[in-house]
């Protein structure tokens, strides 16, 4: 769906994406995650034609359109970070504007405003000026708005930045919902947990370059994330230590009374051949589970601790 | 063919007709004609009672300028000020991004603001027909002359709103686009007479005389030498440019042809839209995200944002 290819942007002498080659395929539900200045929004502002790239080049689907073309535009729905709302606009107005300005028909647009506002669970609030809504409802109808030329594409930046912990829930439905249709959704966002439970694929950007991109539980595996074993020993301490530490690829990490820490870089079947191997030399256990990674820990990992 | 208003223009006349900014803007612009008329009235009845004049009414005719240049006045201040937050505005209120973003080109968002701007005024025009309509009925000039007045009014507040759109464009905040449309003002109605003033230098010097030649070409672009022009044929029938005395054999068939008065109008209209078209394009190309080649790096954002 999305091809980004080498992909560069610079300010003077600072590099705010750096050859970031990239690509989205149709029906992802992509989480885009990186500190801040880390070049997230850059890439997003390049796609959506509102910034100019110094090099590389941007491709949604078959389209050789270029950045910033009409055609481009038509493929491309775009939910900006921070957006402000016209006074005295009522709603169903603020989605007539932004259909004309996509050249709609008035008639068309109204049967749409109608679908989207119960989508995004805001038809009751039709008649209701724009600037009266609350900053939870006034993302909902971005992203309405966003939906209205029903693009390919729908790329939201921080959605759910300064919301309230239930216009978070709502706005997380929403996406998972608009993923469920098949929509192609990138959402660049600081809340990992959200991503996590969110997303099918991810992208982690560092200081203008893309570390890692791909489905979640491949990025996770391929970087050893979750591989911390925690395992329970009610015999003798000693043996089993000495038994985990000579197995190649495991790393002794604590041990605390009856409990190892174990850090081990290898497969689910070589996990469970180390399990079969323990007992097999009598060592007596209660618990033997892998801790699940988790976003954070993963991104904390390839960022070096990066501000989150 | 069904023609399709444009959106931004649609929606800036809804939100400004729901404000009382407009009807409180109306109001005082009102007030200020009918002080202008009264004021006007009152020392041109003044002055044709000192000159014992049989025909006083004659001397009504001069409400007309007076008032006509009190409107002018009036618009040339209004229509930067509506313009001229016009972009920055809606980058202020970041839902310019948006926009962008939209299949609106560039050159489509400026006309849209610069329209809605000249139909807002086109509100205090009409609002101010009875005032004008009163001084051309005392002051016996023709509807005609009410026409083409309004016609020259439209396209004022298309240049000056051009202006205003193009400072808006380059200046982040409002009011420093206003003081900037004021600058321009300066620079457009002063700096025209520079190159005439350095050749009047010239002759002078060389020839002892005070020729001006075709450095006056420049004045085409001014609106105050346009509304010199227009009144001074208004009033008198005749032209500002007659006492020059133009020689066909020594300034040339252009200049010669641009020396009569209606056709130098006709030429400063088209000089002053096309003027403002230029002020168009520029504002469009600046707003163009696509066509600044640097950016701004990013730097600290809002709070609330990221």
């Amino acid at each position: 769906m999305l091809y980004i290819n080498d992909l560069t942007k610079n300010y003077g002498s600072f590099t705010a994406v750096n050859h970031l080659s990239l690509h989205i395929p149709e029906g992802d539900l992509f989480g885009f995650v990186g500190p801040n200045g880390a070049g997230k929004t850059t890439t997003i502002r390049i796609v959506c034609g509102l910034l100019k790239a110094s090099g590389g080049s941007v491709r949604i689907g078959n389209s050789s359109a270029p950045v910033g073309s009409k055609e481009m535009k038509r493929m491309i729905g775009y939910v900006p970070d921070f957006f402000g709302v016209y006074d005295n606009l009522k709603v169903k107005e603020y989605m007539d504007m932004y259909g004309s300005m996509y050249g709609m028909d008035s008639g068309d647009i109204a049967k749409l405003t109608d679908d989207l506002l119960e989508l995004v669970n805001l038809t009751d609030k039709k008649e209701f000026y724009v600037d009266t809504l609350s900053r939870g409802m006034k993302q909902r109808l971005c992203v309405a708005r966003a939906l209205l030329h029903n693009p390919k594409l729908l790329i939201l930046d921080e959605p759910s930045s300064g919301l309230d912990p239930r216009a978070r829930v709502e706005m997380k439905e929403l996406l998972k919902n608009l993923h469920s249709m098949g929509k192609t959704i990138i959402i660049s966002s600081h809340i990992l947990s959200e991503l996590s439970e969110m997303c099918n694929s991810i992208g982690i950007m560092n200081r203008g370059q893309l570390i890692t991109a791909g489905k979640i539980e491949d990025v996770m595996q391929h970087f050893g994330g979750g591989q911390k074993l925690h395992i329970r020993v009610i015999s003798e301490m000693e043996p089993a230590v000495r038994l985990l530490q000579e197995q190649a690829g495991v790393t002794v990490q604590s041990v605390r009374e009856n409990e190892i820490l174990v850090g081990y870089q290898g497969t689910e079947e070589q996990i469970g051949r180390l399990l079969q191997y323990m007992v097999q030399n009598q060592v007596t256990m209660t618990d033997f589970y892998r801790e699940a990674g988790t976003l954070e820990s993963l991104f904390m990992q390839l960022t070096g601790g990066g501000a989150q | 063919m069904k023609i399709k208003l444009n959106p931004i223009i649609k929606k800036d006349l809804q939100v400004s007709a729901r404000s009382m900014r407009i009807s409180w803007g109306l109001f005082g612009y009102e007030m200020l004609l009918a002080v202008a008329f009264l004021i006007a009235l009152s020392i041109i009845q003044a002055e044709s009672r000192s000159y014992y004049s049989n025909n006083i009414y004659s001397y009504l005719v001069y409400l007309f300028p007076v008032v006509a240049i009190a409107q002018i006045g009036i618009v040339m201040l209004i229509v930067p000020i509506l313009t001229a937050g016009s972009i920055s505005g809606e980058k202020e209120r970041q839902t310019f991004d948006i926009m962008l973003t939209t299949c609106m080109s560039p050159f489509s968002i400026v006309l849209g603001k610069v329209t809605s701007a000249v139909i807002r005024i086109l509100f205090f025009v009409v609002a101010s027909t009875p005032i004008m309509a009163l001084a051309f009925v005392v002051g016996g000039l023709s509807w005609f002359d009410l026409f083409t007045f309004i016609l020259t009014i439209i396209m004022l507040a298309f240049f000056t709103g051009s202006i205003g759109i193009f400072c808006s464009s380059v200046c982040r905040k409002a009011i420093a686009a206003v003081i900037l449309s004021f600058v321009f003002y300066a620079v457009i109605f002063g700096g025209t007479f520079i190159p005439s003033l350095i050749h009047a230098l010239f002759a002078y010097s060389s020839y002892g005389n005070d020729y001006m030649g075709e450095s006056m070409v420049f004045w085409l672009f001014n609106p105050i030498i346009f509304y010199e022009e227009y009144f001074t044929q208004i009033m008198t029938g005749e032209s500002l440019l007659n006492g020059a005395n133009f020689d066909l054999d020594e300034v040339g068939p252009l200049t010669y042809l641009l020396s009569q008065g209606k056709v130098w109008m006709f030429v400063s209209a088209i000089c002053i839209i096309l003027l403002s078209l230029v002020f168009m394009a520029a504002a469009a190309w600046k707003v163009n995200p696509l066509h600044s080649s640097g950016g701004r790096k990013p730097g600290k954002k809002k709070a609330g944002q990221e």
